[in-house]
């Protein structure tokens, strides 16, 4: 018996195989399962899954940074961002003094968005920062500081130097529009990677080269020390899908995304169709005041709103995935149910049910042999519909604050996107990957579901 | 040819039709009478079978002897059992020792089953046979029995795979799956080219008398019925009017609806093709929610007289050779009919001279 369902299989599989667009969708699902299953490697910000929301955790990416393979197709490339960390430390033991160069190799079309130097300190220490640039122009920036506990410090090219850059370059330009020019409404990143020439300010040309980053730090209290310094360069372009307004990287979400998309969507859909059809199929099926009852039960589940439920259970319980798998379980059943019943109070009709009958067959083998499979096709048809649904009704949950804030999925990336109006800014690495995942997963389950109803329903077949 | 394996005594069906409000709130209740009082047995190793019109019930009484439809009153007995009231287990067993052959051996297979599981499924349902291996011995040798070989070619195939003939044939294995005692056919060959009608039946015949089986064959056609049954019942709104041995109800038929129904069949004889037969019937066959009084055939009787309708409807009496007639009137209807018939001839006599 069991060699049989595996002979079974492999024809079935056989069989599948000639039909191309099913094949389409098996492959993707395998990339998806590839995707789920080969997480960890994939993903560039590991702690992804537990600090998706965490600002402190983005804090080092540039903010609506583009896909770096974005520089593939533009003539004028965007500055890939970069951690730099500090090279030629020299410690003298005798004045706590520490100094230390960050060099950074650039080369690229486009300025990137902001130079970052962050510090973790301790106590009252005093520092000074020089940027060299590969022209020689430098710029220099002092700070005192101090604290009784540990503190991290944050040097922006673009906040705190602004009015130095324009010092350094302001020579350079013709000194009437040097004189118009308001120093703090300067393009700084622009100019502090820019050629020192007329029209420095107003059109930028970028100067390649190592720009060094010297670091003097010397500790002037006595508990005073360093405890780590780096330099970041928030690029024009980051990872493979760039990034969004809270610094996040989309790439990592999207990947962290997909086992919720292919949980959520299959659970829910698979649950919610296989009760549906065969609630339906059996209303069909007994007919009479058994047909009646269960037209009652289905129209109060169709009636109840789903929305206030949710609210209020998320008032009673903490927000969960699982139980917003469960809610849609409940109240996404009847979806096919009237489809079903009607095709039943068609199928019932059919000659062989009578004859099974006939044979003496229980209502039970009638409804799973004869009848269900015949909604096999159906069902897998709107459980590809009801994937996608899945997924955007999880986004329309998070949209009112009810999303599971500790996962993170395609819907609630898309309603960000969506919510920090990435439409109007042209943020499309924002929209356009995670809209795509979701039609993608909605197309893997159609395609399959479609070649299953070839095989299945041999009617339809050619031959 | 002496024990009934089937008895079957006023056995009636009535449909209840749908009410409109006015009659709710009245109590009132109109009835298809389907199958109304219908008496017969059929003896073990017999091919009995079931003529009419489409709409007379013969369907109907046979989904009764199969249990399929509920019975609204009489007794049906299967081999010396009441059965008329069987539910649950009792019935699954009545449903493994009576089988059906559809009339459509298309639609009464699953379209989506290959004829092996066709032909697996009744002993699926029944638990019968200790493993897989010793199904597929019989499914094959019942294949064989039906002249679907060989049967590889067969159990791989779908239904819609093959010919009318061969699906009827599949159909038929089905039936046989439990070695059942009692076969209703209904019309197993109206939806067959009229090629393979003989070849199907003549099979049918052989596995009956190869395996002593008893068939109910109901059919509309009474050339293959004379052909194939041993006994005719003839029903008329839900009745049988006459019933006999075959060969005496197609040569000395009595009751006049019998007659017409004779009268009805053509004959592509040469001599005979042209001739507009005049069919001793008139009007159309009323509908079954109001069936009138006294003999139901009445009203489209040639032969009715006031009796026919102001008395009790007749009674199906034997005339001697198991020969029953439910008509008042059929010893003069048989003399009147003898003299046309002499007329004819002499006619017929005539214009040959």
């Amino acid at each position: 018996m069991k060699r049989d369902r595996l002979a079974q299989l492999r024809s079935f599989w056989s069989e599948f195989r000639q039909v191309r667009f099913g094949m389409v969708g098996v492959a993707l699902l395998v990339v998806f399962l590839a995707l789920v299953i080969f997480e960890r490697p994939l993903l560039t910000y590991r702690d992804v899954n537990s600090r998706w929301r965490d600002m402190m955790y983005w804090t080092d990416s540039p903010r609506y940074a583009l896909p770096v393979w974005v520089n593939w197709f533009t003539s004028k490339d965007y500055a890939t961002s970069a951690v730099i960390q500090a090279q030629n430390v020299q410690e003298a033991e005798g004045v706590r003094r520490t100094t230390m160069e960050f060099p950074y190799e650039f080369k690229a079309g486009r300025p990137p968005s902001d130079v970052l130097l962050q510090l973790a300190l301790t106590g009252q220490v005093s520092l000074t920062l020089d940027i060299v640039r590969p022209d020689g122009r430098s710029v220099t920036y002092q700070k005192n500081t101090s604290s009784s506990g540990s503190q991290v410090l944050r040097i922006s090219v673009d906040q705190n130097l602004r009015e130095r850059v324009f010092q350094m370059v302001a020579s350079a330009e013709d000194p009437a529009v040097a004189a118009s020019r308001n120093p703090k409404q300067i393009n700084s990143v622009g100019v502090l990677f820019g050629k020192a020439q007329p029209g420095v300010f107003s059109d930028p040309q970028v100067l390649d080269g190592t720009y060094v980053l010297k670091l003097d730090v010397t500790l002037v209290g006595a508990t005073a020390k360093l405890d780590s310094a780096k330099v970041i360069v928030a690029g024009g372009v980051s990872g493979i899908l760039g990034t969004d307004a809270q610094k996040r990287d989309l790439w990592s979400g999207l990947v962290a995304g997909t086992k919720w998309a292919l949980i959520i969507g299959l659970l829910t859909s698979i649950i919610s169709v296989v009760v549906g059809v065969i609630y339906g199929v059996a209303s069909g099926y007994f007919g009479g005041w058994i047909d009646s009852l269960m037209n009652r039960i289905y129209e109060v589940f169709v009636s109840i709103p789903l929305l206030p439920i949710l609210i209020v259970l998320s008032a009673v319980f903490k927000p969960s995935i699982w139980i917003m798998i469960t809610m849609m379980c409940i109240f996404f059943w009847v979806g096919p149910v009237k489809t079903v019943r009607s095709i039943a109070l068609q199928l019932k009709e059919n000659a062989y049910i009578e004859a099974a009958q006939g044979l003496g067959a229980s209502h039970r083998r009638i409804l799973f042999k004869h009848m269900i499979p015949q909604l096999v096709p159906y069902a897998f048809a709107s459980m590809a519909l009801a994937v996608p649904g899945a997924i955007t009704y999880e986004a329309s949950i998070s949209l009112i604050g009810l999303g599971d804030a500790t996962v993170v999925t395609w819907g609630q990336i898309l309603f960000d996107a969506y919510s920090s109006g990435a439409v109007l800014q042209g943020i499309w690495w924002w929209i356009v990957p995670p809209g795509l995942a979701i039609a993608l997963m909605g197309m893997t389950f159609a395609f399959i579901g479609f070649a299953m109803d070839t095989i299945l329903n041999p009617k339809l077949r050619t031959r | 040819m002496s024990e009934p394996i089937l008895v079957a005594e006023n056995l009636t069906k009535w449909f209840p039709v749908k009410r409109s409000l006015t009659q709710v709130v009245r109590h009132e209740r109109t009835w298809v009478r389907a199958v109304d009082g219908v008496s017969f047995s059929v003896e073990k190793g017999e091919i009995f079978g079931l003529v009419g019109e489409s709409g007379c019930g013969k369907t109907t009484t046979g989904k009764l002897v199969m249990k399929l439809l509920d019975i609204t009153d009489g007794t049906l007995k299967l081999q010396g059992e009441d059965v008329t009231h069987i539910k649950g287990a009792a019935l699954a067993q009545h449903r493994r020792h009576v089988q059906m052959i559809f009339q459509d051996p298309y639609a009464s297979m699953n379209p989506r089953f290959t004829i092996e599981e066709v032909l697996m499924e009744p002993l699926e349902i029944h638990n019968v046979g200790k493993d897989r291996a010793e199904r597929d011995v019989w499914v094959r040798e019942i294949l064989e029995e039906v002249k679907l070989s060989p049967p590889d070619e067969f159990l791989v195939r779908h239904p819609h795979m093959l010919s009318g003939g061969q699906r009827q044939r599949a159909a038929t294995a089905r039936t046989l799956m439990l070695n059942p005692s009692l076969i209703v056919a209904d019309e197993p060959v109206s939806m067959i080219d009229l090629s393979t009608r003989a070849e199907i039946l003549s099979m049918m015949k052989q596995l009956q008398r190869e395996m002593g089986l008893t068939y109910i064959y109901i059919t509309h056609d009474l050339s293959t019925a004379r052909y194939f049954t041993d006994r005719l019942a003839v029903m008329y709104l839900g009745k049988i009017i006459e019933m006999g041995p075959a060969g005496t109800i197609i040569d000395k038929a009595l009751h006049p609806y019998t007659m017409a129904l004779i009268g009805a069949v053509c004959e592509p004889v040469s001599g005979k093709v042209n001739q507009i037969k005049d069919v001793p019937i008139k009007g159309e066959i009323p509908a079954a929610t109001n069936i009138p009084t006294g003999c139901r055939f009445h009203p489209r009787c040639l032969y009715s007289v006031a009796e026919c309708w102001q008395e009790e409807e007749p009674t199906l009496d034997d005339i001697g050779g198991g020969h029953r007639v439910a008509c008042r009137r059929y010893k003069e209807i048989e003399r009147l009919g003898n003299a046309a018939r002499t007329s004819e001839a002499s006619l017929g006599l005539r214009r040959t001279a």
